[in-house]
């Protein structure tokens, strides 16, 4: 397998636009890397220019340390899954997955021993006489794995392969990925714009914006220790909740409300005695208790949990909270919720306050 | 399953890769009776070919044409039995020469108040040409399939018997 060195890769598109700005990683060998974000961050892009579908404005790329900025897509030894699957209809499954190495003339024989390996990790040995037609959405995406697997290439790179999939088909074929990934231990670049998808899949994720990495770190970086508002924001769900606050002393000052500080927090925020800073909390840090009241707006129980919708009392300001169990709150309760965990982040720059730690 | 062993292999790919070999023979021998029927009736004189015959050609070739058509289908799937089809098609390729070229080879008639031959010796080669390339064509085909559908049937009885 291999690794993935980019450097200060830029994307300008012909009428100037600018899609990807500085992106700067290396992906070690047989890591799974997740690009994450909203739609238009720059991920997919980021993807086609390491696939050698869009040309690179600046920067370097370096597989195993060899310069390919400017190699053609075929001379990589990358393999791309895609969201549509790209499969040819009229060709049965076997010769979809074998189509790649009789292009390339390999001997028939050891092309049918890759097709065969390949169908029987994929699970689908009993379909290689099918037409694509035939097979389901999450099928067809594994011929499309399978597609990619017989060829052994250095890099398997992933553009949204799940998002044509329902929701229980999404699942199951992401835990095959998964499995195939151990499997195979093959250095992986894989597009999502669903968070779920990334926590779940990627040794590090890739979390950007607007062209820009946010943050690269494991899952639990990202979800615990969220580098600015952004990757708060777009890592967990329900989505993190924000509140203007100002620090005074040893509580946050919001709107009609008070929240006390710990001590390890206030020496965090000692150097933003005063001002105002942007307060974070996620809704499963949210529990029942006494610190400050709130009117319930909805509530949805989901079995296991129930999210609770919240306007702070006095304020208006809006918090959502993900409590354990089956709660049955009415709207125009009140409620009295305590934050077990708490993150700040300044407010001009949104960067996150770590103090000293 | 040997794995190993390239025979096998080969014998295994049968069951995910066509016979596209016999069918692209069939295609071929479909092609020459074109070039046969084609080249026929350049040699018309005088009105030697209007009767029943050449009802009857137009019928046999349309019957031929559709005919080898299925059967290349039926091979390319390696089904034994359209082989046998495919063997009275390119033996009656063979019988064809003996039918409407070498009869009007053998006829004379009369153009301009002199005898002449209806089809001359080069045409008549060329009408031989191509139905014996047609029907060689046709029985390569039906030969090929049968070995290969007899080694795959045997391939396929070895893999079931080695399941149960």
């Amino acid at each position: 397998m291999a690794t993935l060195n980019i450097q200060h890769i830029d994307k300008i598109y012909d009428n100037n636009v600018q899609a990807v700005f500085d992106f700067n990683l290396d992906v070690k060998d047989g890591e799974l890397i997740v690009l994450v974000g909203p739609s238009g961050c720059g991920k997919s892009t980021t993807l086609r220019m390491v696939a050698g579908l869009e040309d690179i404005s600046a920067g370097k790329l370096l597989l195993d340390g060899k310069d390919i900025t400017a190699a053609p897509a075929k001379d990589r030894d990358m393999a791309m899954v895609f969201q549509s699957y790209a499969l040819y209809g009229h060709m049965t499954i076997y010769e979809n997955m074998a189509f790649s190495l009789t292009l390339r003339k390999e001997n028939p024989n050891v092309i049918h021993k890759k097709v065969l390996a390949a169908a029987e990790i994929l699970g689908l040995t009993e379909q290689l006489n099918k037409k694509p037609s035939q097979l389901s959405g999450g099928q067809r995406q594994r011929v499309a794995m399978g597609r990619s697997i017989v060829r052994s290439p250095k890099v398997f790179l992933f553009d949204e392969p799940l998002s044509n999939l329902d929701a229980k088909l999404r699942g199951a074929t992401r835990r095959e990925i998964l499995l195939l990934h151990k499997r195979l231990n093959a250095t992986m670049m894989y597009v999502t714009h669903d968070q779920t998808e990334a926590l779940t899949l990627a040794d590090r994720i890739v979390c950007m914006s607007m062209g820009h990495v946010q943050q690269v770190g494991t899952p639990l970086e990202l979800y615990d220790s969220p580098d600015n508002v952004f990757v708060a924001s777009f890592i967990g769900l329900p989505p993190m909740n924000f509140f203007d606050v100002k620090v005074a002393g040893d509580k946050l000052q919001g709107k009609g409300y008070t929240v006390s500080l710990t001590p390890e927090e206030q020496g965090i925020l000692r150097g933003y005695q005063g001002k105002e800073i942007t307060l974070g909390v996620r809704p499963e840090n949210i529990t029942e208790g006494s610190d400050f009241k709130t009117t319930v707006t909805n509530s949805e129980n989901l079995g296991m949990n129930t999210l609770v919708y919240t306007s702070l009392a006095g304020s208006g300001v809006k918090a959502t909270a993900k409590l354990k169990g089956w709660k049955t709150y009415k709207v125009g309760d009140t409620a009295g919720f305590t934050f077990t965990r708490k993150h700040f982040f300044d407010k001009e720059t949104t960067n996150a306050i770590r103090g000293n730690r | 399953m040997n794995m190993d062993d390239e025979k096998v292999i080969a014998r295994d790919r049968m069951r995910f890769i066509r016979n596209s070999r016999s069918a692209v023979l069939c295609y071929f021998g479909i092609l020459f009776d074109v070039f046969y029927f084609v080249n026929l009736y350049q040699s018309d004189v005088g009105t030697y070919y209007y009767n029943y015959n050449i009802g009857l050609s137009v019928i046999y070739n349309l019957l031929f044409l559709l005919i080898v058509f299925l059967c290349s289908e039926g091979v390319k799937n390696y089904v034994t039995s359209y082989s046998y089809a495919l063997i009275v098609a390119g033996v009656m390729q063979f019988v064809r020469i003996t039918q409407i070229p070498m009869k009007a080879h053998n006829a004379m008639v009369m153009v301009n108040g002199a005898e002449t031959k209806v089809m001359g010796d080069g045409q008549f080669m060329w009408q031989c040409i191509f139905l014996v390339v047609s029907g060689v064509l046709l029985l390569a085909s039906a030969l090929i399939n049968i070995k290969k559908s007899t080694e795959l049937n045997a391939h396929l009885k070895e893999l079931e018997a080695k399941k149960a």
